[in-house]
């Protein structure tokens, strides 16, 4: 066992947990955060993603010792109120089915679009495809990440 | 076979069903809460079991089937609502936590979460309306008759007065609701058929569902389990000496799987193993790479996908093992044909993979099991859970408590119940703490239950005039029915005799020959009509092709005017070829059937009749460089009569083509010495958004029918469409699933 201070959603989270733990299960076992979910355990299908300094990567396969010093959000942490553009259009295309890859999806996405402002389909396509959305929402998926960006460009309302 | 699809407590259910329907408006009518309480001031009161409104009038709607996300928890409460005439805006609609007969049926499967629901569940809303009418009229001394309803408000058009239904429900829970409402006209809907987005966004966008891994529990232990490699070894013996000493793991057991079955014979459990419990799953985990377990692999570890192929190629060439159906005489007309074709088509094992793989978590405490399932079939959870407890099955309904837990993802897994024997059996080995036993993915695809697989011998014979005159179908495979142990025959559950073409092909057989296998079967959204269709549809097509016709035209020649035929399978009791007809056509205009396809590209067509639904597609592919096959457009057209959430629809649609594509070109189980080979979504690939077809176009056939199944109804003809189109492109018939290209 190892004594981290990890920075999760802006907030300092001590946890006293074995050093090789994947961050995933720090979230959610310990952190009780069980908003990034468990899909594969091997980086596969992208259900687990956080954002770590602001880019999106697979909490199931990255040990919680090595982010110890850097910037952890979940889906928890967003946004305050669940209204980030890309939630924002996610709703308003009616994108979930049985929604559990939804959250993994929806921070890859905002990652996507803080490193790309209005992205092609193909670089949709290219960022998105890591990411397994099991019920096949995937064209919705394409349609919302198109009007979250026209949210956050003030586009639209 | 029964309208239901074959839960393993279906019949059990029913009957507790009929029982709840008969009593579901008297018997049930109380205060909310699990205990018949008297009302309590500013408290939701119950009118039945599926409204609560509280005195400021905000309104619950219990939608009561499992929402494993085909959107039934939106449209069902949609009914409700639209009877008990309340604005959507102010409804909040819950999935009850338990299950409790009060909520008539707690299934979801079989494409029947609408049609078994429609006419009861608007009972149950327009039920609560006569109420609230009637304690209105109560207060204002007038007649029933002369009062109306408007948007969660009972009104008196003669004096213009009105109430609010808050201002109603204290007296209204209190009368008796009549046995028979009246329903509304259609044509009076203003909630139901119109395009509602689903209930829930906010909370999914945000991370906030609790899905089956999620739920936590003071003192929540998490288990893994180290399961046999091979299809039903056995433990022989295991050192549990390293995993103890791994902090946090309390417990390490062996999961005896095989000790435990249902009356029939059914085992409850997949596979043998030996569980480490732990106070973290990373723990549970840790723990478990370090046991040593020594196996007694068993006769088994000789089965293979290719000694399996075997066996059936041998069935599928000798005399089947029974004739399901048999018209005319196919043997002669197949003799005197003018031109015989025939060929073989096969199809693989399948499992379900919803992306959160299966887990369940139960305490047991003083001879009683509570459980937290996400599961598709509550029944059979607790009958599972109650076999592998020991306990006698008159306990089962007041000794295990089974709370519905939302999954994430169903297509078929989850209506087996495995995860809950397991959650059962491993809790009562820590009395009075809670476990959750959660599969790897890894877990999931190797101690599954599978769609199975199938080897279809086809023959058929065509007159001068390329009339198709005869048809021959004999399918080989392993049955989902004898692995379940059912009273029904093997091929009732592998092969819908009355699919079409059968009744428009003078002499037409339909065999089937089993093979017997220790691989466990279970389902796959669309069942076997996700295999079976496949087949017919592509042989047609080869058909069509061969006598020289347009398939899209041999097929409406065929089908003529279209008549209503008997149909004994699911899905029936009856099979409309005008409908299926209505389908192709719809599919061939919106997909631009009979155009041509753009350089380099083919389409392809197929129709069905699927669990009392139709559905046709046309698929425009192409082939990509690395020469896989890319869907670039996908047109699906469907009637299930009528639909009650038209927005719904379109997403299930959607969906239901994407999981084609699963089907048609990236999923296969295969085993080698007793074991499944594919590991993880790298060798068991589903869809990616780069393989998803940039077009996928939906369209509902608009009817007055009531309304039938969806989710999985267009799976099957997207499929085959897809497969006609690839043959189309290559001119080489595709004959076997997934598709390869060589």
């Amino acid at each position: 066992m190892a004594n981290f201070t990890l920075s999760v959603n802006s907030k300092p989270r001590r946890v006293s947990v074995d050093p090789d733990t994947p961050l995933l299960w720090v979230l959610r076992d310990t952190l009780g955060l069980t908003g990034t979910k468990y899909g594969c355990g091997e980086g596969l299908c992208g259900a687990c993603t956080v954002h770590v300094d602001g880019a999106a990567v697979r909490s199931c396969v990255v040990p919680v010792s090595s982010v110890a010093r850097q910037k952890i959000t979940t889906i928890e942490g967003l946004s305050a109120k669940g209204d980030h553009p890309v939630q924002r259009a996610w709703i308003e295309e009616d994108t979930p089915q049985c929604g559990y890859c939804q959250p993994g999806q929806i921070m890859c996405a905002a990652s996507l679009l803080a490193f790309r402002r209005n992205p092609t389909d193909a670089e949709i396509d290219d960022a998105m495809s890591g990411n397994i959305c099991r019920c096949g929402t995937y064209p919705r998926i394409r349609k919302a990440i198109h009007r979250a960006a026209a949210i956050a460009a003030g586009r639209k309302s | 076979m029964s309208r239901t699809p074959p839960g393993l407590d279906r019949r059990t259910f029913l009957r507790i069903g009929a029982t709840a329907a008969g009593g579901l408006l008297v018997g049930t009518w109380r205060t909310s809460g699990q205990e018949p309480t008297a009302a309590a001031p500013g408290r939701a009161l119950a009118l039945g079991a599926f409204v609560e409104i509280e005195p400021d009038g905000t309104v619950f709607v219990y939608s009561p089937r499992p929402e494993v996300g085909s959107g039934i928890k939106t449209a069902l409460a949609m009914l409700i609502a639209e009877e008990l005439d309340v604005d959507w805006k102010t409804v909040r609609v819950r999935q009850p936590a338990l299950l409790d007969p009060k909520y008539l049926d707690q299934f979801t499967g079989g494409s029947a979460g609408i049609s078994d629901s429609w006419e009861p569940l608007r009972k149950a809303g327009a039920a609560a309306r006569a109420v609230l009418v009637a304690a209105a009229a109560e207060r204002w001394q007038v007649a029933a008759a002369d009062l109306s309803t408007e948007r969660g408000a009972v009104v008196h058009p003669a004096s213009g007065r009105r109430l609010a239904y808050g201002e109603l429900v204290g007296r209204a829970s209190e009368l008796k609701p009549p046995d028979n409402p009246t329903l509304k006209s259609s044509a009076d809907f203003r909630i139901a058929e119109k395009p509602t987005p689903t209930v829930d966004l906010h909370d999914i966008v945000t991370g906030r569902i609790t899905y089956g891994l999620d739920v936590r529990l003071p003192g929540l232990l998490h288990a893994v389990v180290e399961r046999s490699p091979v299809l039903g070894g056995k433990v022989a013996r295991f050192d549990a000496a390293r995993a103890l000493a791994v902090p946090g793991v309390r417990k390490v057991v062996e999961l005896p799987a095989d000790r435990f079955a249902l009356k029939s014979g059914r085992p409850v459990m997949v596979a043998n193993g030996v569980a480490v419990i732990a106070t973290s799953t990373w723990a549970a985990m840790k723990g478990r790479k370090t046991l040593s377990v020594e196996w007694e692999e068993g006769p088994e570890a000789s089965e293979s996908s290719t000694a399996l192929r075997a066996r059936l190629e041998k069935l599928a060439s000798a005399a089947p093992g029974k004739v399901v159906r048999n018209d005319g005489d196919v043997d002669a007309a197949l003799s005197s044909a003018a031109r015989t074709l025939e060929a073989v088509y096969e199809v693989p094992f399948v499992e379900a993979a919803p992306l959160e793989p299966v887990n369940c978590t139960a305490l047991v405490k003083d001879g009683r099991c509570e459980l937290w399932a996400p599961t598709q079939n509550p029944y059979s959870t607790r009958s599972f859970a109650g076999t592998a407890l020991g306990l006698p099955e008159d306990s089962w309904k007041t000794a295990i408590t089974v709370n519905m837990i939302r999954p994430g993802g169903g297509f078929g897994r989850r209506l087996d119940t495995d995860y809950a024997a397991e959650a059962a059996y491993l809790a009562a080995q820590v009395p009075g703490e809670p476990v959750q036993v959660m599969s790897t993915r890894r877990d999931e695809l190797a101690h599954s239950l599978y769609r199975s697989n199938g080897y279809h011998r086809m023959r058929a014979g065509l007159d001068a005039g390329g009339t198709l005159v005869a048809w021959s179908h004999h399918l080989a495979n392993c049955s989902r029915y004898r692995y379940q142990h059912g009273e029904s025959p093997p091929w009732d559950s592998e092969i819908y005799q009355d699919d079409f073409p059968a009744g428009h092909v003078p002499n037409f057989r339909v065999a089937y020959s089993e093979a017997r296998s220790a691989i466990p079967i279970g389902y796959y959204r669309s069942m076997a009509p996700g295999a079976t269709n496949f087949v017919l549809e592509c042989f047609l097509d080869e058909i069509a092709r061969a006598a020289g016709k347009d398939p899209l035209a041999f097929r409406l020649a065929l089908i003529g005017g279209g008549r209503e035929l008997p149909y004994s399978n699911y899905g029936g009791p009856k099979i409309d070829t005008g409908r299926l007809r209505r389908v192709l056509e719809l599919a061939a205009e919106k997909g631009d059937w009979g155009k041509a396809a753009p350089k380099g590209r083919a389409r392809g067509i197929a129709g069905g009749f699927v669990f009392g639904s139709y559905s046709a597609a046309v698929a425009e592919v192409a082939i990509a460089r690395d020469r896989s096959v890319r869907v670039h457009r996908l047109t699906s057209s469907v009637d299930c009569g009528r639909v009650v959430n038209p927005a719904g629809a379109r997403k299930q649609i959607e969906g239901a083509v994407n999981d084609a594509l699963n089907l048609a070109l990236k999923l296969e189980i295969t085993f080698e010495k007793g074991r499944v080979v594919q590991k993880n979504f790298t060798d068991y690939p589903p869809v990616r958004m780069r393989e998803s077809p940039p077009r996928i176009e939906g369209f509902l056939v608009e009817s007055d029918k009531a309304p039938t199944g969806l989710g999985e109804i267009p799976v099957p003809p997207a499929v085959s469409a897809i497969a006609n189109a690839v043959s189309a492109l290559t001119g080489k018939r595709v004959r076997k699933l997934p598709i390869r290209l060589g």
